[in-house]
């Protein structure tokens, strides 16, 4: 009993180890760049790291093919490297000598790409699966392009500046003419009423009240 | 009352500082440092203070001299020095009428570039993605971002001069800011412009100054000014190194144009214009070299983070290809490790032979760049590789626009100040008449915004002042000097500012400065003969780079056009003026006769 059962591991095992090698046809490889991504909070890479990619990407393939439960187990790990790369194949839950379809895993990966960076604080540059290309995000594009706004702004001062450039000496003409105009209107008026003051003073008779001078203080004060 | 007496600057000290601001320009900080590179370094400042004293100032006194004498624009001031010679003051004039046309342009870019610096992540930073979003525009991965930028999202350049497409409406836009913001300053001629001088003049030092601390600071700017100024003595045995200081220290100073004519019209007659024509020619000077500095520390930054960029992608290469661990190469083993790696897996080192590119610092600092791709190109590349990109961008570009706008202060003066002393246009307003030239400039220089306008402003820039220049500026030294007589002159000068020009002065102006332009002269005609057909630097889209391209017989015509109806101006109003003198004589000649007959 004891027998079949370690000739049937080693068996899978070298089942597995054939599915498993670089350059297969159904696998991917894989490359993480920890130290550049994270600097001096790099976290060591180890069979822990590894257990959870295998987690994470099995996780991946439930998301994207519903209904067939892949196990940590469906996915098989090769040819590490220190430089942290290595080649993965998954296999199919029902069958483990059959591997799943390049389309079907890259297809998986792709949906939940975010996911897998997020789980190892990397990026798309950082965690490379060679051969998927990572769709790049959609360009932010505004409705009215920024530098419009600050032409807008710039362009309606520098017109404001202009008018009132043009403007300004028209209006303080005008309204010079017109101060002029009022004053010289007053004094007509007020030369008017002091000479009939004058006058009715005169007649009431109050004595000598020099009217000439009067008159050219008025003058004068001009 | 205000339209019969000539308007005058508030102070001296405005007309000094309209005089810096047009004479320090874009040329300052995009020509000079590539000059000072090509010929040894710090050892082309011997030939170009040599030169600062031997052409430099002595013609740009004369210039003053010649304004503030005969207080009219470069027409009129010709015209009453010797009437057959007035066509000098009209080829200045239309050479004047050409760099307006094209220099608004460079202020229109800077507008553009200014406006996009608004931006969290500076558009000439990044590549944009293409539709399927899979990587960069094909264009963009092929050249670099900010080349990117520059042709395609600010000029969207035609791969030829032949192909012409539409305006660019961006462009056009902001021409139209350039060209309503000139009107602003010139609205009032010279009261107005008295009073903007004061901010375009000192602004771009502050600017320098700002950039200078921030340059020095930066990483790896200590290569660029070592680069620069270790001295290359063996230059100055290249006639060539001569040469180009003395027409920097010409085009530089922005003799010719009228300009400087007509700043100096307004000023009043006893102004003490010799020592403001030597301090004004020193300032231009120490600019273009404390440019230089400031350019350099930034080469030296931009050449060190390419090198060290490609140290980097050399780095990874080696890390994914041989599967070594990560903190095992770093930068600085970068080179060891390539040896090391060629000899224990030879094989597989070979085939990534094509990939692995040469990182050097030397061909780095090296690539010499000049000219408007040195200002919106190599700039832009390390502006946005310091921290806290849109504030440098933004200080940047405005600093590029007091110092175009300054000098189109200088060079809508010089069309306006001579056309304005006619009686025909002295009835019309003054703002009228700024604006009437303001809008036909305008109308015009919208060519230059189509998909080809690039090209036409290169020829603009390459052929529409250069030439002539060297002819009207040799014309008004032998004129002076001969015709008019350095013994009137001298007693003119005498008049305004109480004393006699030096012996210096007299030999540069009777000697020196009249051998030097002819032999430029002479040495700017063998050139056009012996350099075949022109030709122009056209923007390949497939392969991302620059095409030398011969100019189309249209062009080829268009660039005779240009040099010949500047020149022409001379002996055609020489002629006329002869013509017109004979008819005149003949006339009275007969009147003459006619009446000792009747008599």
């Amino acid at each position: 009993m004891l027998e079949k059962i370690l000739l049937l591991f080693c068996l899978s095992s070298a089942l597995a180890e054939n599915l498993c090698r670089p350059d297969a046809s159904n696998g991917y490889k894989v490359r993480l760049s920890i130290k550049r991504a994270l600097g001096d909070e790099a976290y060591v890479w180890n069979q822990d790291e590894m257990f959870l990619f295998r987690a994470t990407l099995a996780f991946a393939m439930r998301n994207h093919l519903s209904g067939q439960d892949f196990q940590v187990s469906n996915i098989l790990v090769c040819d590490e490297t220190p430089r942290v790369s290595f080649w993965f194949i998954v296999t199919s839950p029902l069958d483990a000598t059959r591997p799943v379809g390049k389309e079907d895993v890259e297809e998986a990966i792709r949906k939940s790409r975010s996911r897998i960076n997020s789980a190892f604080l990397l990026t798309d540059q950082t965690l490379e699966f060679i051969g998927i290309i990572p769709t790049l995000a959609a360009p932010v594009s505004p409705d009215t392009p920024p530098w419009l706004i600050v032409f807008g702004v710039v362009m309606g001062s520098v017109g404001a500046g202009i008018i009132v450039l043009l403007v300004y000496p028209v209006v303080h003409k005008r309204l010079k003419k017109d101060e002029e105009e009022e004053e010289l209107e007053e004094e007509e008026g007020e030369e008017e009423t002091r000479r009939v003051k004058t006058m009715e003073n005169g007649a009431a008779g109050d004595g000598a009240h020099n009217l000439s001078f009067t008159d050219d203080e008025r003058f004068t004060q001009m | 009352m205000g339209q019969d007496a000539r308007p005058n600057w508030d102070s001296p000290m405005q007309f000094v500082l309209a005089c810096v601001s047009y004479a320090v320009g874009l040329g300052n900080v995009w020509r000079f440092p590539y000059l000072c590179q090509m010929h040894g370094g710090g050892g082309f400042l011997i030939p170009y203070l040599i030169m600062l004293f031997l052409e430099g100032v002595p013609l740009f006194y004369l210039e003053l001299a010649i304004g503030q004498k005969m207080s009219l624009g470069s027409i009129g001031a010709w015209t009453a020095i010797s009437p057959y010679l007035g066509g000098v003051g009209l080829a200045s004039v239309v050479t004047s009428l050409y760099l307006c046309l094209y220099y608004n342009i460079i202020n229109a870019w800077s507008f553009w570039y200014l406006f996009h610096s608004f931006q969290s992540v500076l558009p000439w930073a990044e590549c944009p993605i293409n539709s399927n979003r899979t990587g960069p525009t094909e264009e963009c991965e092929k050249a670099t971002p900010t080349q990117y930028f520059f042709y395609r999202e600010t000029l969207n350049i035609a791969p030829s001069i032949e192909e012409n497409g539409g305006i660019h409406g961006g462009q056009a836009l902001c021409l139209l800011l350039a060209w309503v913001i000139t009107y602003l300053f010139i609205v009032r001629g010279v009261k107005s412009t008295g009073k903007v001088v004061y901010f375009t003049a000192t602004f771009p030092y502050a600017v320098l100054l700002i950039y200078l601390v921030r340059g020095i600071t930066l990483h790896g700017a200590i290569n660029g000014v070592k680069f620069m100024f270790t001295p290359n003595m063996e230059h100055l045995a290249d006639p060539n190194t001569w040469i180009n200081a003395a027409t920097q220290i010409f085009f530089s100073l922005g003799l010719g144009f009228g300009s400087l004519i007509a700043f100096a019209s307004y000023n009043h007659y006893n102004n003490n214009f010799e020592r403001q024509a030597i301090v004004v020619s020193l300032i231009n000077s120490g600019t273009s070299i404390f440019a230089s500095i400031v350019t350099f520390s930034i080469y030296g930054f931009k050449a060190t983070v390419n090198y060290e960029s490609c140290l980097e992608r050399t780095r990874v290469l080696l890390l994914n290809t041989f599967n070594i661990a990560e903190d095992n190469i770093n930068i600085d083993n970068v080179f060891e490790w390539i040896e090391k790696l060629n000899t224990t897996y030879p094989e597989q080192f070979a085939k990534l032979n094509n990939k692995l590119e040469e990182c050097d610092l030397e061909t780095e600092l090296s690539s010499a760049v000049e000219g408007a791709g040195l200002a919106f190109i190599v700039y832009s590349e390390a502006i946005k590789n310091m921290p806290l990109p849109q504030l440098w961008s933004v200080l940047y570009f405005l600093m590029l626009l007091m110092l175009g706008m300054g000098s189109m202060l200088g060079n809508v003066t010089a069309i306006i100040t001579p056309l304005r002393d006619f009686k025909v246009m002295s009835h019309m307003s003054s703002e009228l008449f700024n604006g009437l030239v303001c809008v036909f400039c305008l109308l015009l220089g919208l060519g230059f915004t189509t998909t080809s306008g690039n090209y036409w402003f290169t020829i603009f820039n390459d052929y529409g002042a250069t030439f002539s220049l060297l002819f009207i500026v040799l014309i008004e030294v032998i004129t002076v000097s001969y015709i008019y007589g350095l013994k009137r002159f001298e007693k003119d000068i005498e008049d305004m500012l109480g004393h006699r020009p030096n012996w210096y002065w007299k030999i540069m102006w009777s000697i020196t400065s009249p051998l030097l332009l002819i032999f430029l002269f002479i040495i700017y005609i063998v050139k056009y003969i012996n350099g075949g057909t022109p030709t122009y630097q056209a923007w390949n889209k497939e392969l991302g780079t620059s095409v030398v391209t011969e100019y189309p017989v249209f062009g080829q015509l268009f660039i005779g056009l240009l040099l010949v109806s500047s020149i022409s101006c001379v002996p055609l109003t020489a002629l006329y003026v002869f013509c017109k003198k004979r008819k005149l004589g003949n006339h009275e000649k007969r009147e003459h006769t006619v009446s000792t007959v009747s008599a």
